[in-house]
């Protein structure tokens, strides 16, 4: 502590020898540690090293340590040069089993054939195990083998929409009452959902069908 | 999807005409066709007070009255085993009592198939149609 001048007046004489001393400038010197020098180059080891020099080698050195070539399979057949459309393969696998003849198809392709079933068109499906169903037409999925067609009919007055696929195995005919009476521009005829332009019930078209077909059949036999 | 809140109508002949769902049985979803369920009844049919044999036939359930009823007709779209796709054009049951018979004696309108894989078959013998 620097004793104050008042009290002792020489006391300040003490700090003034002290600056004396000499203070060695830090800046310009150098440790041998901050000294740049050349990394060492990595001295290979000889090639024909005679074997009992071996031991002093470090062990991840030695020849048997060496790194060994990684091993190539070769990549398995591809699938998809085998065969180029999976699908559309499983599809034709599919519809000659469930559609040998191709009827049903021809059926409902409205976009090729023009004697197929149409939107707007009124049609009679008979089941293997059920009622058969009648109803409008309102769209046609053409999906492949997941072909479908949506009809609509008034039970009871109560609407009931029924969507079945073409190639069920449990559909056993599906038959045109009555082509659409006026040309349709749509391909999905939801519109018909709606009071104004719901059809109602097709029952008494499908019975006239029904008893038109069965006096044809009956005339038929004799 | 019936659920809470959801009205339906009835379409039994014991005097009920609307219905509101307010719980649905052994499920944790909403309830499709062949489900049971509690309802409030909401409407009562008019009584035909002309009607034969009086009061014997008359509602059998009043407003107010909680029910249990099946399921037998929905709005939304139900697939089958077969991939057939149904829909009807509204939501309908039928009350049922405790044991599960129903409590009218006739039903008008088309009820769904599911209710025989569901053992409702007193309700589909009942039923006019089914699709």
């Amino acid at each position: 502590m620097a004793a104050l001048p008042t009290m002792r007046p020489l006391g300040c004489l003490r700090s003034l020898l002290k600056t004396k001393e000499v203070i060695q400038p830090q800046l310009g010197r150098r440790f041998l540690s901050t000294a740049y020098s050349q990394r060492p180059q990595r001295v290979p080891l000889p090639q024909s090293l005679p074997e009992q020099f071996l031991s002093q080698v470090p062990v991840r050195m030695r020849p048997e340590n060496a790194p060994k070539p990684i091993k190539v399979y070769t990549p398995p057949p591809s699938a998809r040069k085998a065969c180029k459309d999976a699908v559309a393969k499983v599809t034709e696998t599919q519809l000659e089993t469930l559609d040998p003849k191709g009827e049903r198809k021809a059926l409902f392709d409205y976009r090729r054939n023009p004697r197929s079933i149409k939107p707007g068109d009124i049609v009679r499906v008979t089941f293997k195990n059920g009622d058969p169903f009648n109803g409008v037409v309102l769209s046609i999925k053409l999906r492949g083998i997941d072909t479908s067609f949506l009809l609509r009919n008034e039970l009871t007055r109560v609407a009931v929409e029924l969507s079945v696929k073409v190639f069920n195995p449990n559909v056993q005919s599906v038959e045109i009452v009555q082509r659409a009476q006026r040309k349709i521009r749509r391909a999905r005829l939801y519109y018909m959902r709606s009071r104004k332009h719901d059809r109602r019930s097709v029952e008494n078209v499908v019975n006239a069908y029904i008893r038109q077909k069965k006096a044809f059949m009956g005339g038929g036999k004799r | 999807m019936i659920q809470l809140k959801t009205l339906l109508t009835c379409i039994d002949n014991s005097g009920a005409s609307v219905v509101e769902c307010v719980n649905v049985l052994k499920k944790k979803r909403p309830a499709t066709i062949g489900d049971r369920i509690v309802v409030v009844v909401q409407k009562q049919r008019a009584a035909t007070s002309e009607g034969t044999s009086g009061t014997a036939l008359a509602n059998k359930v009043r407003r107010g009255d909680i029910r249990h009823a099946v399921v037998v007709r929905v709005k939304k779209e139900l697939q089958r085993d077969d991939g057939t796709v149904v829909r009807f054009g509204d939501n309908a049951c039928v009350l049922v009592n405790k044991a599960g018979d129903p409590i009218g004696t006739r039903m008008n309108g088309v009820v769904g198939q599911e209710l025989r894989g569901k053992q409702w078959s007193k309700i589909l013998s009942l039923a006019p149609v089914h699709v």
